[in-house]
């Protein structure tokens, strides 16, 4: 017999009440045969009671799962949040709750609200439920959320972790101030300091919407010290202001207002990088899509994945840079159907050039161009061409000589060591493909460590002050740089590490290839 | 401009910063090195910096691979000489050198100190702003100005408390300076033995700064002015050398080098506005020290990636999923 009405909570199984309620009772000497001969009888029916309750909503769950039982939200009450808006609340969840028409639907769609809810981190915990409705409205339920704040908003963590634009790992911590205001807000301090001495500190926060914003919001100051003196003879230091404007899934606009120093303390820079040394303000806009469809991001086996990143600096006519970025990321993962094993492919390719009237002959910042080498993760990382295994960070491409020093006139001496700085290309190239395969012994693959086999190639090639001219694709083809190899990886709690052995193929002058071991460390998550 | 090098003509690149008041390059730091090379007719280009008005490392001359650059060896002009890629001094004899030196060095000290605390600190801060940070957008322009002037006083030890004394001390210095060298130059073309030497150089500069670039209310170009023919030494010079006319120069961002083979400097105790030490020459390790480096490096993350190893097989990691604890089970057993 069809019956629309939802199980209602006031109506739970009288079993488990008493079942635990049983103990409760209390008897007295007096009507000690009454109460035994009332117990005797009532225990036959909660006997015969529990297994037909039981059978009861066996049927009812097998009709909920299986037919369509038609149901209307009457109601959505929140409880539980003492600090947070009940605003906050009703805007994650309030689509979802109008079109649900099945019991199916609204369980689903109870499912997603506790996800978006969870999702803006500052809950301990999140329960849904669906309650019967008023009386006077058959077919109709109350959905109740109950929300736990959480006790302590603030949480803090540290990690070691390597990226690809920095030189080596780094030590990184945050703290975390959970809804201030109520408004689901995070606050945040953060601090990385490298290997290489770099330090970066940074402070925020971040809305999952404000007013009639309906994507989170994101505001942050950082200042940023990077060491670059051994391969392109400069430091770096940056102070600025970072707004992200609209955040998806898919899509992230953000505006970044720098301040960018370049410096060079040992005065032994090349004569393009000692042109680049000085103040500039960085006024871009940076828009990326992302779709990414592989099934895990840390060892995908099967799905694809595309990302497009396109930075406009210049904003505003501030007298800063002026430049177009764009990059393009493609990956894709098969299935190879033995030990586990996945085939992976990528190709990323990213340009830069500068704005303005003649830009042909115009140049492009340093730190912008694109830089080839390091140790991060192949397959991991998606954000434009960067890791080549093998090489150096910063360790191949076009490059400039540096100072040359006479020790003593008269004898001829001099010094030089590290001779080039590396200063990048405006355009870059790189494309990998990875094996990935479980380890014979059971305890590596039960702890998730694999092993892979790589080949990579990549290419940088100059653009700017003239040089388009005498760019020719079959040249950028056949001086491609090339490294092979092999390697474990190791997923802990607290960072992901890769142990490599590479073997360069090609290299060219002046790169700084290396065939041996390597180490990179990124984030677990 | 970015005339292409050959390495046996030995062409300059110098790098200064822009050109203003009328003159090839505004700035005081700038102008006399500008200026000894056309004493000394050098081929040289001028390249302009906008971008780094805070380092004392501008001016600098690149011939081939090397550089002079401005806060090494008593700066650009002592670096070409001691080099012997441009000596001014080189003709004068022995007899004129210590007279030289002495007034080389009322100038590069006394006027000099002139020069800065009439700049940044006595007059308003228009004409620094137009040489240095009017290219920069205004918050750093603003922030790196402030921090200019703070460094000077700090050269100069001009405090609240000791203002007015410094100030007066400073001003009687110039104006020593000024008749003394009014004094030695009397009705010659140049200073010494009617040849051009660093002395010219530094002194024109600083006078047709003084002249051109301070405003009218500056103490310092009224002291000037008094010294007739300091005045029309500097002008008839300025005449001689055309710099009326703005030298054709690029940007260096746009400039593109070739090697060539040169000789450098060697280092010695930086000088110029907010001289920082030389850093340390980085002592050469031996071949040995390297490997025993990497390999210690290589042993300590073999160590660590060990210990990380043993962890992950003790305790396999957990999932990243969300938890379903909160949604409705429907699966009862």
């Amino acid at each position: 017999m069809a019956n629309s009405d939802p199980i209602p909570r006031d109506q739970a199984p009288p079993s488990d009440s008493e079942e635990t309620n049983g103990a409760d009772e209390i008897s007295e000497e007096g009507e000690e045969e009454e109460d035994t001969e009332y117990e005797e009888f009532e225990e036959e029916e909660e006997e015969l009671d529990p297994v037909r309750e039981r059978e009861r909503l066996k049927s009812i769950f097998r009709r909920l799962s299986t037919d369509p039982v038609h149901v209307r939200v009457h109601d959505v009450v929140i409880k539980g949040n003492t600090k947070t808006k009940d605003a906050i609340i009703e805007a994650e969840i309030s689509d979802l709750f109008k079109k649900p028409r099945t019991v199916q639907e609204l369980v689903a769609a109870a499912s997603i609200a506790n996800a978006r809810l969870k999702q803006l981190d500052v809950f301990d915990s999140v329960s849904i439920t669906l309650d019967a409705g008023p009386a006077e409205l058959p077919g109709t339920t109350n959905v109740v959320i109950e929300v736990v704040e959480a006790s302590n908003p603030l949480t803090g963590n540290v990690g070691v972790f390597s990226k690809p634009e920095a030189r080596s790992w780094s030590l990184e911590g945050s703290l975390k101030l959970k809804n201030l205001f109520g408004h689901a807000d995070i606050w945040d301090t953060s601090g990385a300091f490298g290997w290489d001495q770099s330090l970066e500190i940074g402070t925020g926060v971040w809305v999952p919407r404000f007013k009639s914003v309906p994507t989170p919001l994101s505001a942050r100051a950082f200042l940023l010290s990077q060491d670059w003196l051994k391969f392109s003879s400069y430091k770096e230091r940056l102070m600025g202001l970072n707004f992200g404007l609209l955040s998806t899934n898919n899509h992230d606009l953000s505006y970044n207002l720098t301040w960018r120093t370049l410096t060079d303390p040992t005065r032994m820079s090349s004569p393009s990088i000692r042109r680049q040394l000085g103040h500039n303000v960085l006024s871009a806009l940076k828009y990326c899509y992302k779709i990414d469809r592989r099934d895990s991001h840390l060892r995908p086996k099967s799905g694809y994945a595309f990302s497009s990143t396109s930075q406009v600096s210049g904003l505003w006519d501030l007298r800063g840079l002026k430049f177009f970025r764009q990059e393009f990321d493609l990956r894709a993962a098969m299935p190879l159907g033995f030990w586990n094993a996945a085939f992976n492919v990528g190709l990323s390719a990213g340009a830069i050039f500068p704005l303005g009237r003649n830009f042909t002959k115009l140049s492009t910042s340093v730190p912008d161009r694109f830089f080839l080498g390091g140790h991060s993760s192949l397959v991991c990382s998606l954000g434009g061409p960067s890791s080549l295994l093998g090489f150096q960070t910063r360790g191949l491409g076009p490059n400039d000589m540096r100072r040359v020093l006479n020790l003593n006139k008269d004898e001829g001496s001099s010094v030089q060591s590290d001779c080039h700085d590396f200063v990048g290309g405006d355009l870059a190239v790189t494309a990998f493909a990875d094996v990935s395969f479980d380890l014979p012994l059971k305890i590596f693959r039960d702890a998730g460590i694999h092993g892979h086999a790589f080949v990579c190639a990549g290419n940088l090639a100059k653009l700017s002050e003239g040089e388009i001219r005498n760019f020719s694709t079959e040249r950028f083809l056949k001086t491609f740089r090339s490294s092979a190899g092999v390697g474990v990886i190791l997923p802990t709690k607290f960072f992901r590490v890769e142990v490599n052995y590479c073997h360069v193929l090609k290299q060219f002058e002046n790169d700084h290839g290396k065939n041996g071991i390597q180490f990179s460390f990124s984030s677990p998550l | 401009m970015g005339d292409s090098r050959s390495s046996g003509d030995r062409h300059l690149f110098l790098v200064a910063r822009k050109p203003r008041f009328g003159l090839p390059t505004a700035c005081p730091s700038c102008l006399p090195v500008y200026l000894y090379l056309k004493l000394a007719n050098a081929d040289f280009s001028v390249e302009f910096d906008s971008s780094f008005p805070d380092s004392d490392h501008i001016p600098y001359v690149e011939y081939g691979e090397s550089v002079a650059l401005n806060n090494e060896k008593g700066g650009v002009i002592e670096l070409l000489k001691e080099e012997a890629i441009l000596d001014l001094n080189a003709k004068h004899t022995s007899l004129a050198i210590p007279d030289l030196v002495s007034t080389k060095a009322m100038v590069s000290s006394w006027l000099y100190e002139a020069i800065l605390y009439e700049l940044w600190i006595a007059i308003g801060g228009d004409v620094a702003r137009n040489i240095y940070f009017s290219d920069l957008p205004w918050p750093i322009g603003k922030i790196l100005h402030w921090k200019k002037i703070y460094d000077v006083k700090k050269l100069l030890g001009v405090t609240k408390v000791n203002c007015e004394e410094r100030e007066l001390e400073i001003y009687k210095k110039a104006n020593e300076a000024y008749e003394a060298l009014s004094l030695k130059l009397g009705d010659q073309v140049f200073f010494f033995d009617n040849r051009p030497t660093d002395v010219d150089a530094l002194f024109l500069g600083h006078a047709l700064f003084v002249l051109h670039a301070l405003p009218e209310t500056s103490e310092l170009r009224s002291n000037l002015l008094k010294h007739d023919n300091l005045v029309k030494y500097a002008e008839h010079l300025k005449a001689e050398l055309q710099l009326d006319s703005t030298p054709s120069s690029t940007q260096p961002s746009s400039s593109s080098k070739d090697a060539s083979t040169s000789s450098a400097p060697r280092r010695k105790p930086s000088s110029g506005w907010g001289a920082k030490p030389n850093p340390k020459p980085k002592k050469e390790k031996t071949e040995e020290e390297k490997k025993f480096r990497r390999r210690a490096k290589y042993f300590l993350a073999t160590q660590l990636v060990a210990v990380l190893v043993f962890l992950s097989l003790m305790g396999v990691p957990g999932d990243s999923e969300m938890d379903d604890e909160d949604a409705v089970d429907y699966d009862e057993e």
